[in-house]
Formats: C-alpha cells, structure tokens, sequence
C-alpha cells in the first residue's frame, strides 16, 4: 500500500497495533507446545519476536532478508547440530538433510520429513506471518479478520484438544479489542473526513480506550455465566458420524459402550439402538472390561497390559477361582448390524467361544479381560458368536470367612487412589462399614448405602465436576444424583479408602427379555440395547476371586451372583430399596424419567427424539432466519418483481416503486413530507449520478396522478427498476 | 394529444416573445400565461419601473389581442372604465361607447390610486365578464385578461383594495429587479430600438379561446385534489392567519395548476404544479393576525410554511 497513508500517523501507533499483532500471534504459538511434541517453543517465540522486530523497524527488504534467513539457520544450527554454524559438516549436514527432504517431499511422504526440516518450514511460516500481520496490522489497519481467527483457533482448541484457554481468551479479547479500537481512530483519521486532525505524538487518548477494554474484560469475567448449554461437542460431533454410542465423558451424551472413561459425569440422553440378542437360559451381567485406576475424574488403565492370544479360542481369564460352584451352560450372541464393539462380550464364567469365522483371532488382556476381536490384526465386529461358560455361584460363607489377600501387587494396584481424594470420602466409607467385621458385609453395607440414604437415580442434570473437584466426592456429598457410573465409581472408592481390594467394571446387564422359550433349549431372548451399557463393581475376596457387586440404585444383579441360596439372612439383612419387578429392573431409566415427566411416560425414544431433533431444527430454524434476514432485500425484490411482472398492473408497481423509496431512506435518503417525488428523484439522481430515479419517477407519476391505471408495467421499467436497486445497494 | 403539441408549440412562442422583451423574467411570464390560460387575472404588485407594463404590452402584442390601458387616477369615474351612452343628434337616440375595459388584454395600471367606486367597476367586468351601463348589461370580448399593478410603496392617496376583491385576481404576482447580468443585457438590447417594435403576434384570439377550453379538460387525480384541499384548510386553522383561504381559492388553485400543468405540455396535474403556484395563489387571500404582522412575518412566509406542513401524496388507491 501507499507509504502517503502512513505519513501523517505517528510511528508510536503503528507499532502500537503491530505489538498487538505480535501479541495475537503468540496466541496462535502458545498452543503448539501442549498439543504437539514440540519441545523448543521458547526458541520460536523469540523468533517470531526477532521477525517482528525487523518488520516494525522497515529496513531495506534486502537487509530484512538477510537478518531473518540468518535467524532461521542460526537455530537450525544451535538446535540440531553440534558443528559451530560456520563449519563446513554443519553445511553438509544441511545440504544432506535437505536433500532427503526434498525427495520426501515430492514423494509425499510427509511423516518422513526430519524434525529440521519441519522445524525450517514452520520458522519460515513465522517469517512469512511477520509479514503478512504487518499488511494487516500497520498498512491496511484491518485487525478484525486475524482477531476473529484468533478467537476460532483458541476456542477450537480449548474444544477439541487438552489445551486449556481460559486465560487466553481473556488476553486475546483485551489485546483484539485494544488494536480495533486503535486501528479504527486511525482509519478514521485517514479517511478525507478528518485528513487535517493532526494525531498528537503522545497516545494519551489510547488510555480511555485501555479503561473501557479493561473494564469491560473484568465486568466481563466476574458476571456470573450460565452453565454450558450445548453439548460437548466432540462426543456430539462423533456421535453424530458414528451413530453408535460412545463414551461415557462429557457434558451430555449419548449413553452406550465406550472406550474413554477419563471424564465421567454429565446427563446423557437413552439410546434404544440394539447392540446384539442374548439367546439363553438365565439373565446374566456382560463384562467386557475393567479399569484399575481412578483419577479423580474417571477411570483409565494403569498399564496398557499385554495381550494374549487365545488358543483354540479357550478363554484363559478367570474372575473366580475353581472353589466357587458353578453350573455348565451355554449362550449365543447375535449382534445388531450397527454395533461397533471389536471386543468379546462375555458372561461371567466363561470357557470357550465359536464363532463364524476360523480366522478371526481372540487377544486377552490379562490385566482388564478385556478380548479383542481381531482378523489380521485388525479389529473386527464378529456377528455372532456362542460362549460355553460356568455360571458360578459365589459362596457367601468363604467371602465372609475369607481373610486378607496374598498377592500384595494386586492389593496395592487395586486399592490405588488419587492422592487429592478429599478425606471425608474415606470417613464416610468408614462410617457405613462401623458396625461390621468382615470384608463381605463392609461391602454389602456400602452396597447398600446407595438404595437409601437420599441418593437418586437420574440420567438428567448430572453435573461434570469441576476442576477442583472430585468425581465421587461431587456425587456422595453434594449432588446424590446420578447414574451407574457414580454408584460404581464411588462404591469402588469407597472400599479402596478401607484398603479393599476393588476394580470398576463396564459391560451390559442382560437386557430386555423379548421372546421366551425359542429352542429345544429352552433359551430366551434377551435384546441388548445402548441404554444397557453398564458399570458396577468387583471386589477380590481371598480363595475366591473377583465377586461382582452392584450398588446402581433401581439395578438388580442376575440371579447367578452373589445370592447363596444358604443365606436366608443375607437377604433380609439388606435394607435394599423395595425389590423391583421385572420390567424395572430392565429399564431403571425409565422410571425417572416417569419421575421427572409424569405426563410423558409412554415412550421415551420419542421423547428423545424430539429432544435431539428440537435442537437440530432449532438451528436450522435460526440460521434460515438469518439467510432471510440477510437475505432480505434480495428476497423481497425476487417478490416484487415477480408480482410485477405477473400482474403486469399499477398496484404492483406502486409497492415496487415504494419499496425502492424505503431503500433509500435506509441509506439516508429521507424524504421529506412536503417533498414531491420529482424533487425527491432529483435530490437522489443527483447522489447516484444517474437518471434512473428520474425516469422511474416519471412513471410512477403518471400512474398516480394521471387518468385511469393503465397496464404500465413492461421489461424496461422492471429492468430500470432492478437497476436502480442495485446502485442503491451498491 | 397531436392538438397539445401544436398548442404548446405556441405557447412556448407566446414566451419566447416575452423573453426577447423581458430579459429573465421568463417565470412571471409563464405565471401570466397560467392566469390568462385559467380564464382568471393577475396583480402584479411592485415598484414603478420595473418592467410590468411592458410585460403586458408585450404578452398583448403576441397574442393578437385588442390591448387597452386604464391608468387609475383618483379621478377617474367607473364610466371612464366601462364606457358612456353618448347622445347621438344625428341618430337622434343614446349609443353606447364602450371604455376600455372592452379590450381583451387591459392593463389596470395604479389600481389603488383610483376611488373604490371606480375599482368596483372594473373588479365587477372581471367576475361577470360583462359591465352594466345604464341599466343595460353588456357582455365583455373573449377572452378577456386584466392586469391590474399596484405600488406597494405609497399609501398617501391610495385606495387599498379590500380582501374580497382581491381574491377576484387569480394570482399575484411581483416582478422584482432583474439581476446584474440581465440589467446590463437589457441596455444592450434597447440602446437602439425597443425590441417590442420588431414584435409579431403568434397566437390569435380564438387559438386561446380554443387552449382555454382545453386547459378544462386537464386531468387532475383525486389525491391533487385533496392536496388543495388540504393546502386550503391549513390556512384556516394556521395560528398566525386571522382568515384563511376561501373556497374561491381552492377552485383558483386548481384552475392555475391545470394551466400550469398545460403550459408544461401534460394533460394532467402534478403536485409539484400545485406546490409550485401555491404561494401565488393563495398569498393575497389570507389575512394574518395582528400578531404576525407585528412578528414581521409576511403572508408568503406563513403561505411557504403552510407548504412545508402539507403531505405531498405519493400514493394512488387502486
């Protein structure tokens, strides 16, 4: 641009704006450390610095040239070489490295690249950006569109990746708003309007600007805000593309199997799509996996585990140990063709699978059960399969004999917890468990805590905790409201803080019994849906293994676990919530719901259908209303048109003409009362330098004030019409 | 329309004419031409001097017209305007000698100098078209146009004309001194002979009977006349105007603007024409109140403002 534009602004300004453009940029490098492996992001920041700098100083371009080229092999140099920069390894070194580069290059062949040269291409990028901020910043003065894409990266990270832009945003607002403000006097100035204002040297007038930016900011992070009122949209948008429920993290989601268990909290919506059809004789509890390790948050795997081939598709994993009874049975899956679990779905006890396909390959992970499904080493959905298995029957008496554990690695990896887990977590836990003496009814008696004791089962409204707050703590002392993560997660908790040993488990419980008695076997048919993703508990007695337990309000684990048909006693000793029939214990969800909508509680995938497609429509609804809004003029001269040309007649023509009058008194045209169209039509030719106004002007007068209302309307006048408006809008 | 076109082709000669004489006074000759178009007649007030005689002298003389000139003294009797039953001793019996208000374009000039007796008599030829003279009424030539001139400067020894017979002028009109360019133009043009000399008529007597009727047959819409209509009752309830305009006023306002609206060669009224001669019209058919006077606001400037209060309609109801 034109160096006459700069020459009545004082150099204090523009590198004014140009540090706010620098500024911004930094916002943009912040990032890179935390999302990418980048480890020397000090050195690009004072790079960037050191570009800036020489932009601002406007040397000869040849000088800036050579100062920057300079830079970028000085830290090629210090950072990847031990050569001194001038030596001659240190070039060949360079001139070696290019050259594979290069060759990766044309190959495409993009992860190939050295870490140099990668390093080479994003100073130069730096390089370039000290360039073109400064055409944005100083020459052009338009500061919106780089502010705006500030705003959009930060926020997008802050979104999609760990980045934490809390504090970022609030700098990038001050800095943004400070340099449009500035950047807007300036234009001001520049423009003829004001080509005599003489700026002053000193920017004292930038210090209201300061106060109001600064103000504001402040105003802005004190006021209270609401809660967030979409949801996450990472699990959204997945859900979105995979249709399939996913993880168990976020805000709201869609409930199903997941593999992240890292965020846990967050109301979620049902999802009645099945996964598979259980064909067997008694209900059973599917494990998939389990998790070793809480976080505070949610759950991960300590250790990724080694995986384990199965032989002859044997299963090797064992819950229990062979001193729990148990009973032969068998049982078949088949899956629904939506579902996407590349994992064995198993009940608890099992020995062997068949499956369709000979290729397909069982890997154990020793330390969660969990059996991935593979085919050449690429995760598979199996579509049915059938599993051998014992159901057991856990003995009551041993658990409740049973002494402490042996195997202290498993003691110590299953008792973990987060060193910030509040104290009364652990209080509470040792108050339920006071009055008993063994390991089996300390966890019976938290169990059962859960059934009463204000606790409620709710999908809906389950907060995330914050950032100083703990998962479980949230839900055992401030909400009391949840679903199967909470109950499980926070009973798990609570037996680790008494040094038991507990793991969490997820799976699906077994589902909507649908058809009864199918086969000669006398198998029922059981549909596993979504909604049936579950989690719940395992608790290791010594001599007898991992023994599930399930504190889910409204829940009722399966008959095959945990009832000893021997102790009356234990029964009648739970205080549990009034048993549940059949149909409830299958759709707990249901119930709430009924609770919260007395009104809706005939069927809930419509409800949340109209949920989900409310908020999709809605935002259809608001963007049509914005194409219409923006849109507008464009619109109703579409109509206008057509109304004129169709009907050919005076009426049509007096909207067309007064509708050209309203455009301009948008622009400022008023026109006044006493004013005729005629000198209203000169006043505004006269602006336009045309005579279209005129023109259309003389028609429209002869169609009002002269006798009769002949059919005036013809293509000339709805081409001078459309012509006029389009100089009007310019 | 063919008709229009060759009308209007003699009206823009009838103003040429004027312009050859009159140099930058082409808007008081179209305003004259309205009067004499819409069958009515004009006051043209102001100082001596400054050209309005020669402004109806030359407007006669195109026009083909019979001119008569009535210089208004205190003197002067009616009988002097309308003419006189002279004895005949030959005939033995009276005949009548008509005056000159028997002319078809008469310039009444000094109006107010004359006594109200005299004024009535030529304000009654300009109502009726005709004159009485002992007792027996007698019809005026068509067309018949009167220009009357006042000198607003003198009051000794004038005779005020009163509101009622003012409205019988359809405008009023004031020539006003002509601009240095054109001043030192008109020396030019007379230093040696007075361009009205080499004037020849362009319009004849019954070619502006005939535009008469043809200025009637102008079109104007429903929504103009409404616009008179609502300019007129503005003055009625205006603050500062002790008595509006009369109804009189509306139909001259119309009359004007139809002739108007012909001279500019279309066949229907505009508003534009309406706002345009609104102040010629209506000026000299108001009264202000004593308080407005005393303000120093003159009846133009409250007319202009009356303008300014009315809505132009823009709009046709189909």
């Amino acid at each position: 641009m034109s160096k006459k534009n700069q020459t009545n602004i004082p150099f204090i300004y523009t590198s004014i704006l140009y540090i706010a453009g620098l500024l911004l940029f930094l916002e943009w490098l912040y990032p890179v450390d935390e999302v990418t492996d980048t480890v020397f992001l000090g050195i690009f920041v004072i790079y960037t610095i050191f570009c800036f700098f020489i932009s601002i100083l406007q040397v000869k371009w040849w000088l800036s040239l050579l100062l920057k080229g300079f830079g970028v092999f000085f830290i090629l140099n210090g950072v990847y070489s031990d050569h001194s920069f001038w030596s001659k390894h240190w070039f060949t070194e360079l001139f070696a490295d290019f050259g594979f580069n290069i060759q990766a290059l044309f190959a495409r062949q993009w992860f190939d690249l050295s870490n140099m040269f990668r390093t080479l291409l994003f100073l130069i990028i730096i390089w370039l950006m000290s360039y073109l901020i400064y055409y944005w910043f100083v020459q052009i003065k338009r500061v919106m569109i780089f502010s705006v894409l500030t705003f959009v990266y930060i926020t997008l990270l802050d979104t999609f990746t760990v980045y934490n832009a809390d504090w970022p945003i609030i700098r990038t607002f001050v800095i943004a708003f400070l340099a449009l403000g500035i950047a807007n006097v300036l234009k001001e100035i520049q423009s003829e309007s004001l080509q005599s204002y003489r700026l002053s040297a000193r920017p004292l007038w930038i210090l209201p600007l300061v106060a109001i930016v600064l103000f504001s900011s402040v105003v802005g992070y004190a006021a209270p805000k609401l809660d967030p009122q979409w949801p996450d949209p990472v699990p959204f948008l997945e859900n979105a593309v995979n249709g399939d429920g996913i993880g168990v993290g976020g805000v709201i989601q869609k409930v199903g199997y997941g593999e992240n268990d890292s965020t846990l909290g967050g109301s979620f919506v049902q999802d009645y799509t099945p996964v598979f059809k259980a064909f067997m004789q008694e209900e059973n509890y599917f494990r998939v996996e389990s998790k070793d390790y809480y976080t505070g948050k949610g759950w991960v795997n300590s250790d990724e585990g080694d995986y384990v081939e199965q032989v002859d598709w044997d299963i090797t994993f064992e819950t229990f140990s062979s001193t729990v009874e148990s009973n032969p049975s068998e049982l078949v899956l088949t899956f629904d063709e939506r579902a996407n679990i590349p994992k064995l779905i198993y009940p608890y006890g099992a020995r062997h699978v068949v499956a369709q396909s000979e290729d397909v390959a069982l890997l154990l992970n020793e330390e969660t059960g969990e059996i991935r499904t593979e085919v050449d080493d690429d995760a598979v959905n199996l579509r049915g399969y059938s599993i051998k298995y014992n159901s057991p029957s856990y003995p009551i008496d041993l658990m409740r004999n049973s002494g402490a554990p042996e195997d202290e690695e498993l003691v110590r990896k299953n008792t973990r917890l987060p060193n910030n887990l509040p104290d009364r977590v652990g209080e509470l836990a040792k108050e339920i468990t006071a009055n008993h003496e063994s390991q089996y009814d300390k966890v019976r008696a938290i169990e059962r805590y859960f059934s009463g004791n204000g606790f409620v089962y709710q999908i809906e409204d389950v907060p995330v905790p914050t950032e100083e707050q703990d998962y479980v703590d949230q839900f055992l002392f401030d909400t009391k409201a949840g679903y199967c993560d909470n109950f499980s997660t926070s009973m798990v908790v609570m037996l680790r803080s008494l040094d038991i040993p507990a793991r969490w488990v997820k799976g699906f419980t077994s589902g909507e019994k649908i058809e009864e008695d199918v086969n000669e076997l006398g198998d029922d048919v059981y549909e596993v849906t979504n909604a049936n993703a579950h989690s719940w508990v395992e608790v290791y007695f010594e001599g007898v293994g991992w023994v599930p337990f399930e504190p889910t309000q409204g829940f009722d684990a399966p008959n095959n676990y945990a009832v000893d048909t021997s102790t009356e006693d234990d029964l009648l000793e739970a205080p549990e919530a009034p048993e549940m029939p059949e149909q409830d214990l299958e759709k707990p969800e249901q119930d709430v719901q009924d609770a919260f909508n007395p009104s809706t509680g005939e069927n809930d995938s419509k409800f949340e259908i109209t949920k989900t497609h409310g908020i999709i429509l809605a935002v259809i609804f608001l963007v049509l209303i914005g194409v219409v809004v923006w849109k507008r003029h464009q619109l109703r001269i579409y109509f206008l048109e057509r109304k004129m040309q169709k009907r050919k007649d005076a009426a049509a023509y007096q909207d067309a003409y007064h509708y050209v009058l309203r455009l301009l008194r948008h622009k400022g045209f008023q026109k006044d009362p006493d004013q005729t169209l005629r000198e209203y039509a000169m006043r505004v030719d006269n602006f336009y330098s045309t005579d279209e106004m005129g023109r259309l002007t003389t028609r429209y007068e002869r169609l009002i004030y002269q006798n009769g209302s002949p059919n005036i309307v013809d293509d000339e006048l709805s081409n001078l019409w459309k012509n006029l408006i389009k100089k009007i809008l310019g | 329309m063919q008709e229009t076109m060759v009308y209007n082709e003699k009206i823009s000669k009838v103003i040429d004419n004027v312009n050859k004489v009159m140099i930058g006074k082409e808007d008081v000759a179209i305003l004259s031409l309205v009067a004499l178009l819409a069958e009515g007649h004009v006051l043209l007030e102001d100082v001596p001097g400054v050209g309005k005689t020669m402004l109806v002298r030359t407007l006669a003389k195109s026009l083909d017209c019979d001119f008569k000139r009535i210089q208004f003294t205190p003197d002067l009797l009616p009988s002097d305007v309308t003419g006189i039953s002279i004895y005949n001793p030959k005939e033995m019996e009276f005949v009548f000698r008509g005056g000159p208000i028997f002319g078809n374009v008469v310039l009444a000039d000094e109006i107010n100098r004359t006594s109200p007796k005299t004024q009535s008599a030529l304000l009654e030829g300009m109502e009726e078209k005709s004159v009485t003279v002992d007792g027996e009424t007698i019809p005026l030539q068509k067309p018949f146009f009167v220009m009357a001139t006042q000198n607003p400067i003198e009051y000794e020894g004038t005779y005020p004309l009163p509101e009622a017979q003012l409205d019988r002028f359809i405008l009023k009109l004031t020539m006003g001194y002509p601009s240095l360019e054109d001043e030192l133009e008109m020396l030019e043009r007379t230093s040696k002979e007075h361009p009205i000399e080499s004037l020849s008529p362009v319009m004849s007597k019954e070619e502006l009977v005939i535009i008469q009727k043809e200025v009637r047959n102008v079109y104007i819409e429903k929504n103009v006349q409404q616009y008179i209509i609502n300019l007129v009752r503005e003055t009625r309830n205006h603050e500062s105007i002790f008595l509006g305009v009369s109804p009189r006023g509306s139909i001259a306002l119309m009359k004007a603007a139809k002739a108007y609206a012909f001279i500019k060669g279309r066949d229907f009224v505009l508003p534009d024409d309406v706002k345009y001669l609104a102040p010629f019209v209506l000026t000299h058919r108001i009264i202000l109140t004593a308080e407005a006077k005393y303000d120093g606001k003159s009846a133009r400037q409250i007319v202009e403002q009356v303008v300014k209060q009315t809505f132009v309609p823009i709009r046709k109801e189909f």
